[in-house]
């Protein structure tokens, strides 16, 4: 893709968001119901972690407030995952599944690109929002003072995360090629990101490995909250880059093979 | 009568062919339940470093966890998507013109499909209750006699309360948003991410007399064997009282809302 071509897409991209963002601004009762519900529930995940610090002074190393931080993180990245890509995902399967994704080829820019900016849901990012303001309370009171260069690998790490989610839902993308009975697997992705609200610390063996090399929710949410307290090793923050980068690699390639296999409706 | 059992029988038999031939797809559904299996890696994680939470040591949060989300399967119903599309988009007038009553139709489609989610539950079930070094269940006969009605209670009051709900539909055009809020307090609230008598004093007690507590913490406790027969009837007299409830709103909601059916959108 040449120069020319990024800049049809980032276009492209803009032109899609302000289509959903017109529509969604009909719809205002959305913001009630898809963006300060939205925020509650995910902020009400933190409730165990609450019930457990009245018992513990701390959860597997981590104090209550640390843990709100966390909560904050995964609230950035649910917020991303249902405002962005959720839609998004669900658009291009309903392609898929119809057939209709041979209009989506047939234009002149990359299908990948045009999947991923298939639909977007902005009162979704209220609940982004709200989990930034949580972080920063967080941060404020447990007293953590982050200088620019755990700011500058806290920053890293999350675009590591976001680079690592949209990959994992490219794969889904892909397995829904296979099988229209996989088109379901958007919600199994919403359902497992649950796993990112606690620390990853309190994972052990095989499950902690999973959640870090394969499923990367410690690269999304422990490993920043960790960069921004100031506890987060170097090798950390190179396996967060490794983990994301191997993955986009992998979904990339995956998705360049389900298109050669892609035999419009019914194939 | 006859015709009814016929009718049903019938449905049953469509709905285990339905839930057989997605199979792979039920099997992603059922993985999107495995919530309590992640509540266990965090509380018996805490439990093993810090000590018991209450009256849960590691071994008891395996058994109540692994017991929860085989409950959750057990007493699962998603009628509130179906009914809810079926009214918002007009296609309940297929159902309406046939000569059974249209929950039934869904009744037994959501009850027809529990053999199949159960047996492809079973074996992560298992395979977590090897890793974790197995679990206790009750040995207590009351119990054992009780838990089929505690099972049935629970699933009767979850199908009720979506379709109930779904009904919404002929009111207002997004009733799933309702379910949501249903949804979000039913995972705090039901033991599916913490034993309810783990809550703060009276908030235990208030979340315990709940309808949400009694669809799926109060089979599990009971299953796992930490009721006393005392508790277990208690339980299961509220639990039976909100099924009955969420029922009689049910057909309330039911018979107002087909009369102002327009078969297309609210």
């Amino acid at each position: 893709m040449g120069r020319s071509g990024a800049r049809a897409v980032l276009r492209l991209i803009a032109a899609q968001a302000r289509m959903s963002a017109l529509a969604a601004l009909q719809y205002r009762l959305g913001f009630w119901t898809e963006g300060l519900l939205g925020a509650l529930w995910s902020a009400i995940g933190v409730i165990p972690l609450l019930v457990a610090t009245s018992y513990q002074e701390t959860v597997a190393g981590w104090g209550p407030w640390e843990l709100m931080a966390v909560t904050g993180l995964f609230m950035v990245f649910s917020g991303i995952f249902g405002a962005l890509l959720q839609p998004a995902l669900i658009e291009s399967m309903e392609h898929i599944r119809r057939g209709s994704l041979d209009a989506l080829l047939l234009r002149p820019v990359d299908a990948l690109a045009l999947c991923l900016t298939a639909a977007f849901s902005p009162w979704r990012l209220t609940e982004a929002a709200a989990g930034a303001a949580l972080l920063v309370v967080a941060l404020v009171k447990v007293g953590a003072a982050p200088d620019l260069w755990m700011i500058g690998a806290a920053l890293v790490v999350i675009a590591a995360g976001i680079v690592g989610l949209y990959a994992l839902g490219i794969l889904a993308l892909c397995a829904s090629f296979l099988a229209m009975q996989l088109q379901n697997l958007t919600y199994l992705f919403d359902a497992l990101l649950d796993f990112a609200r606690w620390p990853s610390s309190v994972f052990r063996g095989p499950l902690k490995a999973l959640f870090t090399f394969v499923v990367p929710f410690a690269v999304m949410t422990t490993m920043p909250a960790e960069a921004l307290l100031g506890r987060l090793a170097a090798v950390d923050l190179g396996i967060a880059v490794v983990v994301a980068a191997g993955l986009l690699v992998i979904a990339r390639r995956c998705w360049s093979a389900s298109l050669r296999r892609y035999a419009s409706a019914g194939g | 009568m006859r015709r009814w059992l016929a009718a049903s029988a019938a449905l049953w038999r469509l709905g285990i062919a339905e839930a057989v031939a997605y199979r792979t797809s039920m099997l992603v559904w059922i993985l999107t339940t495995t919530f309590p299996l992640v509540s266990l890696a965090l509380w018996s994680e805490i439990a093993r470093s810090g000590g018991p939470i209450g009256a849960y040591g590691a071994p008891e949060f395996v058994a109540y966890f692994v017991g929860a989300f085989l409950v959750r399967q057990l007493t699962a119903s998603w009628v509130v998507w179906d009914l809810e599309r079926q009214i918002r988009l007009g296609d309940l007038n297929v159902l309406l013109m046939r000569p059974i009553h249209p929950l039934l139709h869904h009744l037994m489609q959501n009850l027809a499909a529990l053999p199949v989610r159960l047996v492809l539950a079973a074996p992560l079930a298992i395979a977590v209750l090897i890793a974790a070094g197995g679990a206790t269940w009750t040995q207590d006969a009351g119990a054992l006699v009780v838990l089929p009605l505690a099972l049935i209670g629970g699933w009767l009051l979850n199908f009720a309360v979506q379709a109930s709900i779904a009904c919404l539909a002929f009111w207002v055009t997004r009733s799933s948003a309702v379910y949501e809020i249903w949804a979000g307090l039913f995972m705090v609230l039901s033991g599916y991410v913490l034993p309810t008598s783990l809550l703060p004093g009276e908030v235990a007690t208030i979340a315990r007399a709940l309808p949400f507590h009694a669809a799926l913490g109060f089979p599990t406790e009971l299953a796992v064997g930490r009721l006393t027969s005392v508790e277990a009837a208690t339980g299961l007299a509220i639990q039976w009282g909100w099924a009955a409830a969420a029922w009689l709103g049910l057909v309330w909601a039911w018979r107002r809302g087909v009369r102002v059916y327009g078969a297309y959108g609210a």
